[in-house]
């Protein structure tokens, strides 16, 4: 009897620790800088979930971004992201230098590492990030870059002179207690 | 009795044991990512049912964006069976120029010119109903209103008829369009004509016609475009009904769109009700609309 509620609780104890932040309306932004022209998108409905152990999962909708040129969306998503395909651009993994010791309020650099997929094409990266503690959230950034030829975005000659090879990407998100 | 209430505890125990220790499984097994749910725009708007605002020489569903300048600048060549003398028609351009404007992402003005019986026209397009990516709303209607105006002299035979009123025509229509892959859209389009002025007097002041068009995209960038117009009763004269065929090409900011019709005006009174060629005379144009958008 008694083997049986302490492993009841064990299991219970287990389960309710595993405590999650999550956010659905994170920030990412991207850059094409060329000679020619700046192309710039924001998107605020990336959704993120973070677990205690250091394990992540970042999902942006790639419809969900928002160009200054109505046309240059609709050429993204149908021409180049292919959103109707891939409607989702993903990041999953674990944190490499996690630390329960994160949580002190100051602001930590760490190594995400994980499968970047988009435009269906999963590549396994390490992306610096810093990860603060604000008291009730944790604020997460992260800048990093996206090879246009690496996730098979095909580029058209006519407008290589505009479109940048290589995407800066900036991601703001606040992940609360879930 | 104890026994059993024991036994009862047991089993229970167990069960629930069981339960967490699955759910715990069911936790581990699953990706954080599906822990994320539904993504937050599982529905949108099908966008880019049609390249261009038009499909050829009707309207499409699609409207410029708010702020954008939408500019298009059209030929038709002479008739192709005009033969080697008139380079199959390249000598014999007629052209239309039409700026529209996105006041809203779904609502549009337009005006335009024709050389074609120096016509202005000025219109309204409204995306009343976008079709949706859940097929929750299967189908998108936009509606399409223009006034036509003849700004040649020879609009009117007698002396009498030469009033401002006698140079307009209108064209009303519903574009009911699908997109039914990322290739394939297709597109319905009943139309309601009225002239003020017919030329003999029995023509009829009013034309319905119905529509279909369609596109199937052969590469990223280029697709195949087709339309008809049907004529449904009305006009007595020798009105044919408009059938063209055409390619789009997307190069960034232009779309250019080739094409092949027996309609050479490109105004909605004139392809509609208008049209004389006829296909196994060979009595066709070959055309293009080039556009080009400007954003505010």
């Amino acid at each position: 009897m008694k083997v049986i509620l302490i492993a009841t609780m064990l299991v219970a104890s287990n389960f309710c620790s595993s405590q999650q932040w999550i956010t659905r309306n994170g920030t990412v932004e991207f850059f094409s800088a060329t000679i020619v022209e700046n192309i710039e998108a924001t998107n605020e409905m990336a959704s993120g979930l973070l677990a205690n152990d250091g394990r992540f999962a970042f999902r942006v909708p790639i419809l969900g971004f928002r160009f200054e040129k109505a046309l240059m969306e609709e050429h993204f998503n149908e021409n180049y992201l292919e959103s109707t395909r891939f409607p989702n651009g993903t990041f999953e993994g674990a944190i490499a230098n996690w630390s329960d010791a994160f949580q002190d309020g100051q602001s930590h650099t760490v190594k995400a590492q994980g499968i970047l997929t988009i435009h269906g094409i999963a590549i396994e990266r390490e992306i610096e990030s810093t990860l603060k503690w604000d008291g009730t959230a944790w604020i997460v950034q992260s800048e990093f870059t996206v090879l246009t030829a690496a996730h098979e975005i095909p580029i058209p000659k006519m407008v290589r002179e505009k479109i940048a090879e290589e995407i800066s990407v900036d991601v703001q998100m606040t992940l609360s207690p879930r | 009795m104890k026994t059993f209430s024991t036994h009862l505890i047991l089993c229970c125990s167990l069960i629930f044991i069981g339960w967490l220790a699955l759910s715990v499984n069911e936790v581990r097994g699953q990706s954080l990512l599906d822990e994320l749910g539904a993504s937050e725009l599982a529905v949108h708007p099908v966008y880019a049912t049609f390249k261009d605002t038009r499909i050829i020489n009707v309207q499409s569903n699609e409207t410029p964006g708010q702020n954008v300048m939408h500019f298009v600048i059209a030929h038709r060549f002479g008739q192709i069976n005009e033969g080697a003398y008139a380079l199959w028609g390249l000598d014999n351009a007629s052209m239309r120029m039409a700026l529209d404007y996105g006041l809203t992402d779904r609502l549009c003005l337009g005006i335009a010119r024709s050389t074609f019986q120096k016509t202005f026209e000025s219109s309204l397009k409204w995306k009343a109903l976008q079709q949706k990516s859940d097929d929750s709303v299967p189908l998108g209607i936009t509606f399409y209103a223009v006034s036509m105006a003849r700004g040649d002299s020879t609009y009117a035979e007698s002396a009498d008829n030469r009033t401002f009123t006698n140079r307009l025509s209108y064209t009303y229509q519903a574009i009911i369009s699908r997109k039914w892959s990322e290739k394939f859209s297709t597109a319905i389009v009943p139309s309601f004509t009225h002239r003020n002025l017919v030329e003999f007097i029995d023509n009829a002041h009013d034309q319905w016609t119905l529509g279909a068009g369609g596109r199937y995209k052969l590469a990223q960038r280029v697709s195949l475009n087709c339309e008809y117009h049907f004529l449904l009763k009305g006009l007595k004269e020798s009105a044919q009904n408009s059938l063209s065929l055409g390619v789009d090409i997307e190069t960034g900011g232009h779309v250019f769109q080739l094409h092949i019709t027996n309609s050479r005006g490109m105004f909605e009174r004139a392809f509609l009700t208008e049209t004389t060629g006829r296909w196994r005379d060979g009595a066709l144009f070959f055309g293009f609309n080039l556009s080009r958008v400007f954003d505010f």
